[in-house]
């Protein structure tokens, strides 16, 4: 990090966050992996929005046992992209990831890349520059490799991980091939949308020539619930994210990779991401008790049919004074829930999206599900069951798909995946 | 495209600077070659005549910095060795003279593999330029005389190489004065298809000048009438359409033949009008100078009538020759860029490299779209074709645009 002032302003986004760092509060944010430099304003405090960091957050990006934008308290905006490599050279890859990286690294600190306003008039500015004046505003970019990586290009095939593949076709699928699959991912999530949207586009520029953008979805707010978080709500204004996985404990039971046949995945992870578009006027117009039935849930409070409080553990062998299960069999909560599913759990951390209007005259809007474990497995076996009995598929459909190895963050003086080519 | 030449608005063009800018480079004199070979940190100062100095890029420190193993080298052959050893804020290392890059080295980032760019120097002092780094600038002195005379210095090479695009350009606006008044022949005659071949035949010489001419303006209007603008009257399209002036040029005899499949006293009027108007850019258009930089932003400001207006279907509404008149700029951007590219060989070898594989990957996806059996030389950019095939055609372009995009500030600052 960097602990004195560019005031000439070309490669600081702010000044003052070069320069006021030794003044930096720094302290763990609510059980995340990383660690918070929030800034220590006497008026900090009261600039916390609810459920988010200040503005003025940036996580590191060196040095941490994890990529950010996973164990990160869930940032209110998020863009994901995937991207296909156009080239086949184990070189090409590496700079591409090694030039990400390092960009990372200078926009999680609230930096541009080089020159917004080069010196010389011939020049192209190397910053697109639409977030030069904005705060890193807890920006995270999570890099993740797709199966493709591991194909026949680039020499890799022995280092792929096991359990690692394309994703089988899954019950209830109805994905579009534009927007399904990709060889990398990010993940930008930022409390400004202008901030991952900054991010992306110069991510996405730098890799003309190696990789095209294959297919994305812009995320405009959180639909999952991290530690020390409030449950929000996805699109269908039920609570999402109640029983996630919030423990450190959990995180390495069920999220973090050992390592044991791949080491350069340890202290990573798998990321699932579905694009799920939700039928908005069919569900509207549905009536409450049948809302409720299909999520297991009440709207409001977004308590289990089974007890009267959000948190109340779910009991799915209670049967209400009718004689029928107060959860139904066939609902959300009990299809997914670790109870009847041997104790597999997933992190969930996903967003809500809108496309605008479909070719149909309809809202075209949903979930961009992302998750993430230690095993894709995991996905596999849940959305299997879901696929086929859940209620909730009268409602949604799955239309884009990728799975992608998030490997560790890097050391410093390294890149993401850079063991891989040792 | 927006205005890649400055001058866009005027009627004329003229450059100055380049005889002062020659004189420059004879008093500098210092040739520059570069490879890939990777240096080994803690070389001796010296080996076999050629000095070693190891930059490195780091933030250990806690700021970003840009470190050389000496600071003074006697004048000869000098290897630079660049190691990008933890800072994520340096992408690029520039060695100066004066203000202009003698050689340089990009896309640097943390955990890759050094690398290294070979420079014969001069006695004078010289800059390191590390951009994002705390301290930019770092002074290096080359000691001693000129070691010899190179034997040819990189602004020599770009002024012929824009000799060549100059002859280049004429030669296109004289094929064109020769394809209008064919077309104008031909729809004189009354006959479509001859009309119709004729049109296809004419459209490509603009396609691959346009950046060069786009701004004219005839004597006595302003530049805000289009009226008096002559790539309107050529070249305007329903998408530009100034209600003021209406219809002109290309495409309003495109839209007679391909749209209406009618010849009338208007198309006949049209094709006229054309024909005046094209003479009238070929007289303005041996007015033209280019410098260096002009022909790197007119190769970029073609790709980017590709993008705009190609792709889009938009340039050839009624016949959809999209991919003909796409082949013609991606001609123009190429030549211009073959005339840049052995002068930029000595600047950037990297680069010139890189958008020579871009080209090269552009022209084999659009050779796949040859059909000699169609008007034009390629399928018809129907809605349909381009419902399936613009998103691999405009990624082909846009690769191609990247690198392409840093040729001008290299050649501009040339030695």
């Amino acid at each position: 990090m960097s602990t004195t002032s560019h005031d000439d302003g070309r490669f600081s986004r702010r000044a003052f966050l070069g320069a006021g760092i030794g003044g930096l509060a720094v302290g763990a944010l609510g059980g995340a992996g990383g660690v918070a430099w929030a800034h220590a304003d006497a008026d900090g405090a009261s600039a916390l929005p609810s459920d988010g960091v200040p503005s003025t957050t940036a996580y590191p990006f060196y040095g941490q046992a994890h990529q950010g934008g996973i164990e990160t308290p869930q940032q209110r905006h998020a863009i994901f992209a995937a991207y296909d490599l156009t080239v086949s050279d184990p070189r090409s890859l590496q700079v591409l990831l090694a030039r990400w990286s390092a960009a990372i690294a200078q926009f999680q600190r609230g930096r541009s890349l080089g020159a917004v306003e080069p010196t010389r008039d011939s020049a192209v500015p190397t910053d697109t520059g639409e977030a030069a004046d904005l705060e890193p505003a807890g920006l995270t970019v999570t890099i993740g490799l797709g199966p493709g990586v591991f194909d026949d290009r680039f020499g890799l095939a022995d280092r792929k991980p096991a359990k690692f593949a394309k994703l089988p076709a899954l019950p209830s699928d109805q994905l579009d091939p534009r927007l399904t699959g990709g060889d990398l991912s990010l993940q930008a999530c930022a409390e400004d949308p202008q901030v991952a949207y900054h991010a992306i586009r110069n991510l996405s520029r730098m890799a003309q020539g190696t990789a095209t953008v294959r297919w994305t979805v812009m995320g405009f707010g959180r639909a999952s619930a991290g530690k020390g978080q409030t449950t929000p709500r996805n699109l269908m204004g039920f609570k999402d994210g109640t029983r996630n996985i919030k423990e450190d404990a959990d995180f390495d039971a069920f999220v973090w990779h050992d390592g044991a046949d791949q080491a350069w995945m340890k202290g990573g992870t798998y990321q699932v991401a579905r694009k799920i578009q939700m039928h908005i006027e069919n569900w509207d117009s549905d009536f409450i008790a049948d809302q409720q039935s299909v999520f297991g849930r009440s709207k409001q409070e977004g308590a289990p049919l089974s007890g009267t409080h959000e948190f109340d553990v779910p009991d799915f062998a209670k049967k209400g004074s009718d004689g029928e299960l107060a959860i139904p069999a066939t609902s959300h909560v009990a299809l997914a829930a670790h109870e009847n599913n041997g104790g597999l759990r997933i992190l969930r951390r996903s967003y809500n999206f809108t496309d605008g209007m479909n070719e149909n005259g309809q809202i075209n809007a949903g979930l961009l599900f992302v998750a993430y474990m230690n095993d894709p497995a995991a996905f596999v076996t849940l959305q299997t069951k879901l696929g086929r009995v859940d209620q909730l598929n009268e409602y949604i459909a799955h239309v884009g798909s990728g799975v992608f190895a998030v490997p560790p963050a890097p050391a410093s003086g390294s890149y993401v995946g850079e063991a891989l080519f040792r | 495209m927006q205005s890649t030449l400055s001058l866009r608005t005027r009627p004329v063009r003229v450059v100055a600077g380049l005889a002062g800018v020659l004189g420059v480079v004879a008093l500098v004199a210092a040739g520059c070659s570069s490879d890939d070979d990777t240096g080994k940190p803690g070389d001796t100062p010296s080996s076999n005549g050629v000095s070693k100095v190891d930059i490195t890029l780091t933030a250990a420190g806690g700021t970003d910095e840009c470190q050389l193993s000496t600071d003074s080298v006697p004048a000869g052959p000098v290897t630079f060795t660049v190691t990008n050893k933890d800072s994520a804020a340096i992408n690029e290392v520039e060695l100066q003279l004066n203000n202009r890059i003698v050689g340089e080295k990009e896309n640097l980032a943390p955990g890759l593999s050094p690398v290294s760019f070979t420079s014969t120097l001069d006695g004078g002092a010289y800059e390191i330029y590390c951009p994002g780094a705390e301290k930019d600038t770092v002074a290096f002195t080359v000691t001693g005389e000129a070691a010899a005379t190179p034997t040819g210095s990189t602004q020599a090479l770009l002024a012929e190489g824009v000799d060549e695009y100059s002859k280049f350009v004429t030669s296109q606006v004289d094929a064109m004065v020769v394809g209008v008044d064919n077309l104008k022949k031909a729809v004189d005659s009354g006959n479509l298809e001859e009309a119709q071949k004729a049109y296809a035949t004419a459209r490509p010489f603009y396609e691959k000048i346009e950046s060069d001419v786009d701004g004219f303006v005839l004597p006595g209007f302003k530049a805000t009438d289009n009226k008096g603008n002559l790539d309107y009257l050529i070249d305007m399209r329903a998408s530009s359409l100034d209600p003021a002036v209406g219809w002109h040029g290309f495409h309003a005899v495109e839209r007679d033949l391909f749209e209406k499949k009618k010849i009338d006293d208007g198309t006949k009027k049209y094709a006229a009008e054309l024909a005046t108007n094209v003479g009238k850019l070929q007289e303005l258009s041996k007015t033209l100078e280019f410098k260096p930089e002009d022909l790197a932003n007119g190769a970029a400001g073609l790709l980017e009538e590709v993008q705009a207006n190609k792709i889009t279907g938009e340039e050839e509404k009624y016949s959809h020759l999209d991919l003909s008149t796409f082949a013609g700029n991606v001609e123009g951007a190429e030549q211009a860029f073959a005339d840049l590219q052995p002068g930029l060989d000595k600047i950037d070898p990297d680069l010139a490299a890189q958008v020579t594989a871009q080209f090269d990957a552009v022209k084999a996806t659009l050779k796949t779209y040859q059909d000699t059996s169609v008007l034009g030389g390629y399928e018809l950019w129907t809605p349909e074709l381009r419902k399936t095939d613009a998103t691999k055609l405009s990624q082909a372009i846009q690769a191609l645009q990247q690198p392409l995009s840093k040729v001008a500030e290299k050649v501009a600052t040339a030695q």
